[in-house]
């Protein structure tokens, strides 16, 4: 075998593609009430189920939901699935400590928040099952700015995080359908 | 081969900016094809979606757009990052197995939020071309220049594909470019990328659009007058737009041929002449040149009146076969295009029975 390395010829391409958008009008009208301290989403007319934020239509009817089908849930509920996650050092990053990535089943709610972050509890201790309610910003600092159409951002810059209420943990029965 | 035909078709107006998301584009727009085709969506053989998440810059767009066909209990789908035409041909494919009898197709694009200049350069070789910024509209200048050097054409020509598209647009409500412009009143503009002016170019357009395929006799119990393919073909040139010769498309002559079209008269003629030169290069193409009748090429006003990118061809497919449809029409042929300058062809030859 030849001892001789070819040389291998790297270049770089760097690409950077700009995207701008509004958010839709659905959306707007959830920040909307975000900011005023009530998280909406729709229930679908043929099978009853909440979807927060609403879609616009249900995934499983297939059928369109509209203004008309929104409703207010609450700001507790429950954990249903999580991670913590440790972060790696990649572009962009901006955490530097272990943080839990949860989803939050809120009550009402048959779709869950996902990225939750869950405090005033140790990290060991976050489990399915424990309930917990919205940590709001005050009403000055609320904004929807990281609210977007990509669905990521949920309810980031109006509610940081969520905590434990006290109370006993949900029934898993009550939520394994509800676990995305 | 030939007994698959398309019997319910919907698309959304193209509007320079759609504030839904894509999805919800699509929503109504599959239900409604499904409406027309008297199909429940849970009849559905099989599925098949053309769509690009760089129009939108959303990961996994297409998999949200799924959510329009209803994929729960689970579908037999799949998705190509091409043109709904092609997710057509897929379905056509499919169908040919013989096992099942219906297919739902459809194509959308939201190009309002990104840059096609710099979202459309990412599909050319990264080596020699991307970094130097090529963008679709300088690129469509240089197969416009060689035209006119080959001395085929003129920037009266152009203009002249443009105004008529306009007024072929006015009478179609799905159409976004609408209008009565003279030719020399166009001519009057200043060049984009010369020699193009803007009415040579697309607009921006953001729409959705969704296709019912049945074979046989379930297409002729579901539909009154099917829109019969009796050919579908694709074929592609070399990847470097400076290894071709822009000024002609033989991947067109070769898609038509191959899809069965023999030169014959035709009714309806659509063309994703995204560029108004590439009209004069497809009907050249397609042996349909100066002798053309033009009225019948894009009357529905073509890509010139309305682009929604991944939808676009899929769409030309549906003008062709409502027209056949309604009975206005009896045979037909539609054409989609696919990457720089019409490197990829796809040529669909439609009849009434």
């Amino acid at each position: 075998m030849s001892e001789a390395k070819k040389e291998t010829l790297v270049m770089e391409h760097l690409v950077s593609l700009r995207y701008e958008e509004e958010l839709t009008p659905i959306l707007e009208r959830y920040v909307d009430a975000l900011i005023d301290g009530r998280i909406v989403g729709h229930k679908c007319p043929q099978c009853g189920r909440v979807y927060v934020p609403g879609k616009g239509y249900c995934p499983l009817c297939v059928v369109e939901t509209t203004d008309r089908d929104e409703v207010q849930v609450a700001d507790t509920g429950t954990v249903t699935g999580f991670t913590i996650v440790t972060p790696v050092a990649y572009y962009g990053q901006e955490e530097t400590e272990p943080f839990v990535y949860a989803s939050v089943l809120l009550d009402g709610a048959d779709s869950t928040l996902g990225g939750q972050d869950i405090v005033n509890i140790p990290r060991d201790e976050v489990r399915s099952g424990l309930r917990v309610r919205a940590i709001w910003r005050p009403k000055e600092k609320r904004s929807g700015n990281a609210v977007t159409n990509r669905g990521w951002g949920s309810v980031a810059s109006v509610i940081d995080a969520f905590e434990p209420t006290g109370e006993p943990d949900m029934d898993r029965a009550k939520f394994e359908e509800h676990i995305f | 081969m030939n007994d698959i035909a398309i019997v319910g078709w919907a698309q959304t107006p193209s509007v320079r900016l759609a504030r839904e998301s894509e999805v919800q584009l699509l929503v109504p727009t599959v239900a409604a094809a499904l409406a027309r085709a008297n199909l429940d969506r849970r009849e559905v053989g099989f599925t098949c979606a053309g769509s690009c998440d760089y129009l939108t810059g959303g990961p996994f767009a297409f998999v949200s757009n799924l959510e329009a066909a209803g994929a729960w209990p689970p579908i037999a789908e799949s998705h190509v990052e091409m043109d709904g035409a092609w997710a057509m041909y897929e379905a056509w494919v499919r169908l040919q197995h013989g096992d099942i009898d219906t297919a739902l197709v459809f194509g959308s694009g939201k190009s309002s939020p990104s840059q096609p200049a710099e979202v459309w350069a990412q599909q050319l070789d990264p080596y020699y071309l991307a970094p130097l910024g090529v963008d679709p509209v300088s690129l469509a200048g240089i197969q416009a220049r060689a035209l006119i050097d080959t001395g085929e054409a003129t920037e009266r020509d152009f203009a002249e594909v443009a105004a008529r598209s306009r007024r072929n647009a006015n009478d179609n409500p799905n159409a976004q470019v609408k209008g009565g412009p003279s030719v020399d009143d166009l001519l009057k503009a200043p060049y984009v990328r010369a020699p193009l002016r803007t009415h040579d170019l697309p607009p921006i357009s953001d729409a959705a659009v969704a296709v019912v395929l049945a074979r046989g006799d379930r297409a002729r119990a579901l539909c009154e007058r099917p829109a019969w393919i009796r050919g579908l073909d694709h074929r592609i040139e070399v990847h470097q737009p400076g290894m071709r010769d822009l000024t002609v498309s033989p991947s067109t002559t070769l898609a038509a041929r191959k899809a069965g079209y023999d030169g014959g008269p035709l009714d309806v003629v659509e063309l994703s002449a995204t560029f108004s030169p590439q009209e004069l290069i497809l009907r050249e193409a397609l042996g349909l040149g100066a002798n053309a009748n033009a009225s019948a090429i894009n009357p529905s006003g073509g890509p010139l009146a309305a682009n929604p990118v991944m939808a676009t061809g899929l769409i030309r497919i549906v003008e062709v076969a409502q027209r056949i449809a309604s009975g206005a029409a009896n045979r037909g042929l539609a054409h989609a295009t696919g990457g720089q300058v019409l490197q990829h062809n796809l040529v669909c030859m439609l009849e009434g029975e």
